[in-house]
């Protein structure tokens, strides 16, 4: 049968037709054409990859922001809070220290008070035993001018001494 | 609604063609002397020919050359001065069409001393004008798609020469690579062309008139040269691999000794690829060819028989061929994805190396129990 017959002059032209066709192609279009397909679909296949890192990244950053802010806000308490303590502490210490203060010069003025009382008390000795020297002298310059009163003590007193051996 | 519309359609269709038809019954009875032949019309369709017929008219064709090597040298002449059955004399020697019965019916042949003498023929017929009208498409489509890429470096193609990209990445990435790897590059030209040198030439095929309806891929000659091809390629650029599978396959030694049984198997194998390729391309073309064609043809012959019949067998057959032909836009698509696969495939198996080269050690050792 014809059709199952290959025709001699179709085979002929068909060879001379696709080796033609190929080797324009594969001289001028190929190379070219599989080139920037294979390179796109790697710039493509990069593209993807880069926004996904990016958008990876993104996110750690925004993450890492967060637990940054975080902390700063749990310092800033931190602070806040220490600062708090530190004032009442310090206005602890200074009333403590006043307190001190108060006492000592509460003290001090005390123990001046003492000394100057028993200074008082020492100056006032000193001159009620000068009031009583200078009133037993007068009494006793009175009572002496009398004789018998001069003999009858110098008696007794010598009574007094000879008792006491 | 809408369905109602066609069925209204339809019906109108099967009417108007069956009252048409019963109108030109009385002019048709009187040449009806000529006896509808279908199984030459098929062949006439399927076939070759030395001119181009054009619609609505069976007496001109558009000429083509023809190219013949006769007794003394070649002859060319167009086709023009012997389509209509005459015998043309260029200087001297006869050539005319083999009549009807003769063992060279329809081809050229020399007449030499009143015996006919089929010359070397290598006349641009009309399967070789459509092929290089295929030729032409497809260069053109692709040098466009280069000259695309060469002025706009890594900017997708839209439209047109963004389908014919699609198709190429279609093919290339979706069979080439995952099949060949690494030589994907080496081998993607040849296979890439194939493709699209075969999806033009069935495309073409189905526009019935004139840059198309050539039967070419439904032509032997062009699938067996295609698929030589292949052979060539897959054979020639195969590596020590493959051949030695070929002489000396990994089996017990009886079975390749003294008889070479499994060599002989193995080089039948290679040539059952190619015409495994040869005749599913060609059988599903022609196919597809001769289907519509019988569709069309089921009109005559049950006018033939009555008008009315004939009516009703138009809207029927022109509903199947429109079926067959949208069928066999894809069965053109399919047939061509279809022989780069598989020729893919077989070059894949030429490039392939044993189980010691591709991979590490634990396949070496189990290649090396396979061989024990």
């Amino acid at each position: 049968m014809e059709l199952f017959t290959p025709d001699f002059g179709l085979i002929f032209w068909m060879f001379v037709a696709f080796g033609v066709l190929f080797l324009a192609l594969w001289k001028f279009a190929w190379p070219i054409i599989l080139k920037t397909v294979d390179s796109r679909a790697e710039l493509i296949d990069k593209g993807v990859e880069y926004a996904q890192n990016a958008k990876e990244q993104l996110d750690n950053a925004r993450k890492e922001a967060e637990t940054y802010l975080n902390e700063a806000r749990r310092q800033q308490a931190d602070i806040l809070r220490d600062a708090d303590k530190m004032k009442t502490q310090i206005i602890e210490q200074a009333r403590q220290a006043a307190q001190i203060e108060a006492q000592k010069v509460m003290d001090s003025a005390k123990l001046q008070i003492q000394q100057q009382q028993k200074e008082a008390q020492q100056q006032f000795r000193n001159q009620v035993s000068e009031f009583a020297l200078a009133i037993a002298g007068k009494i006793v310059h009175r009572q002496m001018e009398e004789d018998n009163a001069q003999n009858q003590l110098v008696d007794s007193l010598l009574d007094e001494i000879e008792k006491k051996n | 609604m809408k369905r109602l519309y066609t069925i209204m359609t339809v019906l109108l269709l099967g009417v108007c063609s069956t009252f048409a038809a019963g109108d030109a019954t009385a002019p048709a009875d009187s040449s009806s002397h000529e006896k509808l032949n279908p199984k030459e019309i098929i062949f006439e369709h399927l076939g070759d020919a030395y001119g181009w017929e054009v619609p609505f008219d069976h007496h001109h064709r558009i000429p083509l050359p023809i190219i013949v090597y006769g007794t003394d040298g070649f002859h060319c002449f167009s086709s023009s001065h012997i389509t209509g059955g005459e015998t043309y004399d260029d200087n001297g020697h006869l050539f005319c069409l083999a009549p009807y019965g003769s063992p060279h019916q329809g081809k050229v042949v020399e007449i030499v001393d009143g015996k006919e003498i089929r010359p070397f023929d290598i006349s641009i017929t009309k399967n070789v004008a459509a092929l290089f009208i295929s030729v032409l498409l497809v260069g053109g489509l692709l040098l466009w798609l280069a000259a695309f890429h060469r002025k706009n470096r890594f900017k997708a193609p839209r439209k047109g020469l963004g389908a014919i990209e699609a198709l190429v990445t279609f093919i290339y990435d979706g069979v080439i690579k995952p099949t060949l790897g690494p030589q994907a590059r080496k081998f993607a030209p040849y296979l890439v062309t194939v493709f699209f040198f075969i999806l033009a030439m069935n495309l073409l095929g189905l526009i019935v008139i004139f840059p198309g309806g050539a039967n070419l891929t439904g032509n032997i000659a062009v699938t067996l040269v295609l698929s030589i091809i292949t052979f060539l390629v897959t054979n020639l650029m195969a590596n020590k691999h493959y051949w030695k599978e070929i002489l000396w396959p990994d089996v017990p030694v009886w079975l390749k000794c003294p008889l070479p049984i499994m060599q002989v198997i193995e080089i039948f194998g290679i040539f059952t690829k190619p015409a495994a390729l040869t005749v599913r391309l060609f059988a599903n073309m022609m196919g597809g060819h001769m289907i519509v064609i019988t569709l069309t043809l089921l009109i005559f012959i049950f006018s033939a028989v009555s008008p009315y019949a004939g009516g009703g067998a138009t809207v029927v057959s022109l509903m199947f061929t429109i079926f067959m032909l949208l069928i066999d836009v894809l069965v053109s698509f399919i047939q061509a994805y279809v022989f780069t696969m598989l020729s893919t495939i077989f070059i894949s198996l030429a490039q392939e190396h044993g189980h010691e080269e591709t991979h590490g050690g634990d396949e070496t050792a189990r290649g090396v129990l396979e061989t024990k």
